[in-house]
């Protein structure tokens, strides 16, 4: 009973430790409230867009309250059949194939760069580094990746040029020197733990939220990457989602730009490819797989701030 | 061990048993096409690749390029020096711009005195193709002497600047062809007036004058492209009555807006666009193009603007439900090497078999059998051809193997498609030989020389051009604005550089 009454007392005449007062927390959510807006309002509005009818958009432009509604766009989408299906398929595998070769590259590399008892960690620290600041540029790329990898209307081509991440990297090191003490893996060779048995067994457990935080970016990468394709991939059984969507983005910008030079044929051209609507309605079925995904890789970020093995 | 020993014994059986098929199969060479949708081409292959196995000994790997990779694919492989397209599109109006490439050696040159592949393999391309088509190909090599580089298209190559008129419309207000004609781009007023009012009091909103700002130009000052300036600087005025005939400045080259025509026609543009007879929309580049093809597709206007191609109303009536016709206001569709170095095909220098497809080249020039199975796929399949002897296509093509046919070869030897008539090739080639030469024909701009002044007059005028050219704002305080900024950058520099190139040319 007193100890009730006291925790009222306190809670209305003093503030928690952490606690902040009512404007300013008022404040704050309206800071965030706004910028959640700003991030949300988009998609709405490609949405709503997916949604509009034809005869809508070319009288009024894009609109919040269009005049008409239509599914046209999706069942338009939907016509694409197997190219759809297929696109999809090539997203989903590229994403999770190059996800977990990603992580694993990085994890096997930032690990020894974290060991303080590593000869050439600062030898192989700078090399990864380097890249970061110094690309070889566009072209030397293509003939390294083209001509001597024959990364060319395969898999391979739209995995492969991303494996490493230099950035992700640096991530994980720092995940790893923040979180793993040195002590234990002290412990655990004293203990007789083996390289891969301290890798596998101690480390890699507590390293699930960074792991998780470096596996969401890798995959957004990787879902929403085109360059590679329109890079090195022709074979439309090998585009992933996102370069049909843009492909048909850039297919009609070509077009519009160039009319004066194509001509007439140019207008037939245009005449056959999608229209605004459904490009907006391949944004939607580009963004809900990973919109889905988002919230159950979160835990484990949300997760990476506030866990740690030793505390204190 | 034993299972290291069957394996290596396995490999070494496979690959005696592939060493005899392999001297024995034909030359593969791979193929750029450009501008296709294309995604089972299966059907296709079997048969083109066993025609021209038998026929010259090649079969032929195509890749089909998109809209989307147009300025990519060619481009990234010459500058990546690679060898992986053998036979691959160019042309004069995008990054894979034909005469640098040449000159910076990346196509094979064709009539090489020493190796002349031309008249060796491809005979039958210069029966087919006529004389000024190959003659509008020369340009400049690396050694500085002007050869054939690529063989180019027979299709519309020649320019058909055109106002495009609904008919229909015209002649709900009672008025005809003949009056737009007789009126002429400065005595529209009335019309557009009276149709706007028409077409306003059933209730919507109604632009008469839907157009492409740059080719509505063309048209009223009678200017054509000069070859080379791809950001539209320059202006040659070419002689209506003659088009091979001099011009109003000779062969002079003008600044685009530094002429008295520009600014009669900018003025008149903006008259008509503060009588409301204009749609804002096309003076913004971002929704410009929508906007009209729109007002085409959907036949709600009165006058606009088409390149046009020979027999296109005939499409375009079917297609937007009315009467369209197609109003050229000077004597015969002019040549010039823009128009015909709109579509060419060229060979990589790095190809490992220039003569096999200088052989593939000649046939897709030459041989309906070949052209009719790349463009329009297997009949039966693809297309049917109904009783006229035109082809229909089937949903098969349109799904998946949508072909540029114009980025292909000559056309011509093409059935004609539904609606065209069973005479329409032999009509279209008639037509398009009979075009004229313009006095600047075969000359190309080289930009080089004068690229910084080029870099800096590009950003002015798209600032400005859409909006003179659609009369969207003050003609009497942007133009001079415009040519003094114009003047700032070094726009004389450009204009003098590019008439002493043509002065050299025209000597020769």
């Amino acid at each position: 009973m007193t100890a009730v009454s006291i925790n009222k007392h306190s809670s209305r005449f003093h503030l928690r430790l952490n606690q902040i007062s009512r404007g300013t927390e008022f404040l704050f959510a309206l800071i965030l409230g706004l910028f959640a807006l700003l991030c949300i309002i988009p998609f709405v509005f490609v949405v709503i867009i997916s949604f509009t009818g034809e005869s809508s958009i070319s009288s009024q432009g894009y609109s919040f309250f269009p005049l008409s509604w239509s599914l046209d766009a999706y069942r338009q989408v939907l016509r694409l059949g197997d190219l759809l299906w297929r696109s999809y398929f090539n997203s989903f595998l590229i994403t999770i194939v190059g996800t977990v070769l990603s992580v694993t590259l990085c994890i096997l590399y930032a690990y020894p760069l974290f060991r303080r008892d590593y000869k050439f960690r600062s030898f192989f620290s700078f090399l990864s580094f380097f890249t970061m600041i110094f690309g070889g540029g566009l072209i030397p790329t293509y003939i390294v990746c083209k001509n001597l990898l024959g990364l060319s209307n395969n898999y391979a081509a739209l995995i492969v040029p991303m494996l490493v991440s230099p950035f992700n990297i640096i991530i994980m090191r720092t995940f790893l020197q923040t979180t793993v003490p040195f002590e234990l893996i002290e412990a655990s060779t004293i203990d007789g733990a083996g390289e891969y048995t301290t890798l596998c067994r101690i480390v890699l457990p507590i390293m699930k939220p960074g792991i998780a935080t470096v596996a969401l970016l890798t995959a957004l990468g990787y879902w929403n990457e085109w360059f590679l394709c329109m890079l090195y991939v022709t074979e439309k059984k090998l585009y992933p989602l996102q370069y049909l969507l843009m492909e048909m983005q850039k297919n009609s910008e070509f077009l519009a730009r160039n009319s004066s030079m194509i001509g007439a044929s140019g207008a037939e051209a245009l005449k056959s490819l999608p229209s605004q609507t459904m490009r907006m309605a391949v944004v939607v079925f580009i963004v809900l797989p990973i919109a889905c995904a988002y919230p159950f890789f979160q835990r484990y970020v949300v997760a990476g701030l506030t866990i740690g093995s030793v505390k204190g | 061990m034993k299972k290291l020993l069957s394996l290596v014994l396995a490999a070494l059986l496979i690959v005696a048993a592939l060493t005899p098929a392999l001297a024995e199969s034909p030359v593969e060479i791979t193929v750029l096409f450009e501008g296709c949708n294309v995604t089972d081409d299966a059907a296709v292959l079997e048969q083109l690749n066993a025609y021209l196995a038998e026929k010259i000994g090649v079969t032929v790997k195509p890749v089909w390029g998109t809209w989307a990779n147009f300025n990519d694919l060619a481009s990234n492989a010459i500058n990546a020096g690679s060898d992986e397209y053998d036979v691959m599109f160019t042309c004069s109006w995008t990054s894979n711009e034909y005469a640098p490439y040449a000159k910076k050696g990346a196509f094979v040159r064709l009539d090489d005195p020493e190796d002349n592949l031309l008249d060796e393999y491809g005979k039958d391309v210069e029966a087919a193709l006529p004389a000024l088509l190959l003659e509008g190909a020369k340009t400049e090599g690396e050694d500085g002497e002007k050869g054939i580089y690529a063989i180019p298209g027979f299709k519309d190559f020649a320019t058909m600047n055109c106002w495009d008129v609904n008919v229909t419309l015209l002649e709900k207000y009672g008025y005809t062809l003949d009056d737009v004609k007789n009126a002429g781009f400065y005595g529209w007023g009335d019309i557009f007036a009276t149709v706007k009012a028409g077409e306003e009091a059933e209730g919507k909103t109604f632009y008469p004058f839907i157009f492409e700002g740059a080719v509505a130009e063309r048209i009223v000052d009678g200017v054509s492209i000069v070859p080379g300036d791809a950001n539209l600087l320059l202006s040659y005025y070419y002689n209506k009555e003659d088009v091979s005939a001099p011009g109003a400045y000779g062969t002079e080259l003008v600044g685009k807006f530094a002429t008295p025509e520009f600014e009669k026609f900018a003025k008149q543009m903006r008259e008509y666009f503060q009588a409301g007879y204009i749609d804002p929309a096309i003076a913004i580049g971002e929704t410009a193009t929508d906007a009209w093809r729109n007002a085409q597709n959907t036949a709600n206007y009165l006058i606009s603007t088409e390149v046009s191609l020979y027999g296109y109303e005939v499409t375009t009536s079917e297609a937007r439900g009315v009467q369209v016709a197609y109003l050229m206001d000077y004597d015969a569709p002019y040549i010039d090497n823009t128009s015909v170095q709109g579509a060419m095909m060229a060979i990589s220098a790095n190809s490992a078999h220039p003569v096999e497809a200088m052989k593939f080249l000649n046939l897709l020039n030459s041989d309906p059998t070949v052209i009719t199975l790349l463009c329009y796929g297997v009949e039966g399949v693809h297309y049917n051809l109904n009783d006229a002897g035109e082809a229909e296509f089937t949903d098969t093509r349109t799904n998946s193997y949508s072909v540029w046919v114009n980025g292909v070869g000559n056309v011509t030897l093409l059935p004609p498609t539904k609606g065209q008539g069973a005479d329409f090739q032999q009509k279209f080639a008639e037509f398009y030989g009979g075009s004229k030469k313009l006095p600047i024909y075969g000359f190309t701009f080289d930009t080089a020389p004068v690229q910084n002044e080029i870099a800096a007059c590009m950003n002015i005028k798209e600032a400005y051009a859409l909006t003179l050219w659609t009369g969207a704002g003050d003609v009497d305080a942007l133009l001079p604005e415009l040519l003094s900024k114009l003047e700032g950058a070094g726009m004389q520099k450009i204009v003098d550089e590019a008439n002493s190139q043509l002065a050299a040319f025209l000597a020769q």
